[in-house]
């Protein structure tokens, strides 16, 4: 129970960091088209995870328009790790 | 504490959910380079109707002059502007695969202006060399492609291009070559662009 961190087990949070683990960055529209989240629910779930220390942000303008990019930070990877780990020992035999 | 008291109360049910999710958001990650065959359609039926609007019209010296340029720079034209359009849509998403393969097209599309803008301007656009110079720099950029992404379908498409560029040595006539260019623009490009789209719907599906 301990070992799970809830900052990662939230469903939208988790497929955000899941999504970064596979990716050097990605822009809010890509995290967003990849998830089916609401701009403003994803927005939200994003600042946690900034918040956290777990993802990182960079705002820029593409074309005159704004642009967040977001990468996995290595505190983030490491909580991921932590996270599939304590899942094993919480599952056991299905994994 | 039994698994189905795990985490506030959330059952084994939901835990199984969570890995499932991140196996698929991981996946979603690492399919970064599927949504192009839209382009290599583009590109094969622009081309293949440069060549029909010249079949049509032999004897005109202006479209003998500028239909290549003419639907060269439309497709270009076209691809940046589906890019954009997509990469706007869908948003953009980089890895290490994805910059190796943007960089073998850019760096094909660079050669390709070069190679037929210096061929046009000298007029050796006829020329075996030349011709199996295009086909083989296709050839090369879908190889690079097929082993960055270990996709034997791409694969067996740069050995198509491969096979026509070397053909071009066996000193076809000028028929021949067209012939030999229609197949790698009907097969090369159109059928290989179809594939991926339907791989991808597929995928999506």
């Amino acid at each position: 129970m301990a070992d799970i961190d809830p900052v990662i087990h939230g469903k939208l949070r988790l497929a955000a960091v899941s999504l970064l683990a596979g990716v050097e960055q990605a822009d809010f529209t890509w995290l967003r088209e990849k998830t089916g989240a609401t701009d403003g629910n994803l927005g939200a779930q994003m600042l946690k995870l900034e918040e956290a220390g777990y993802v990182s942000a960079e705002k820029r303008f593409v074309r005159r328009k704004p642009q967040t990019v977001y990468r996995l930070t290595v505190e983030g990877r490491e909580a991921l790790m932590k996270y599939v780990a304590a899942l094993k020992r919480l599952l056991g035999g299905v994994l | 504490m039994t698994n189905s008291e795990a985490v506030g109360g959330a059952g084994r049910e939901e835990l199984v959910q969570r890995i499932e999710l991140m196996e698929a958001m991981i996946g979603e990650g690492r399919r970064l380079t599927a949504r192009y065959g839209w382009a290599f359609l583009l590109w094969g039926v622009i081309d293949l109707a440069v060549m029909i609007w010249k079949w049509l019209m032999p004897h005109s010296n202006w479209v003998g002059l500028w239909a290549w340029p003419i639907g060269l720079i439309t497709a270009t034209v076209l691809t940046i502007a589906g890019v954009t359009a997509k990469k706007r849509a869908w948003g953009v998403a980089t890895n290490q695969q994805v910059r190796m393969i943007v960089a073998v097209w850019s760096v094909l599309g660079i050669a390709m202006l070069l190679f037929v803008g210096g061929g046009m301007l000298s007029g050796f656009t006829w020329q075996v060399s030349y011709m199996a110079g295009l086909l083989i720099m296709v050839g090369m950029a879908h190889a690079v492609s097929a082993i960055v992404l270990r996709w034997v379908g791409q694969g067996v498409f740069a050995a198509l291009w491969g096979i026509g560029g070397a053909a071009m040595f066996l000193d076809p006539t000028h028929r021949e070559v067209d012939l030999i260019m229609l197949v790698e623009l009907c097969l090369g490009m159109i059928v290989f662009g179809i594939y991926t789209m339907v791989l991808e719907r597929r995928y999506r599906g």
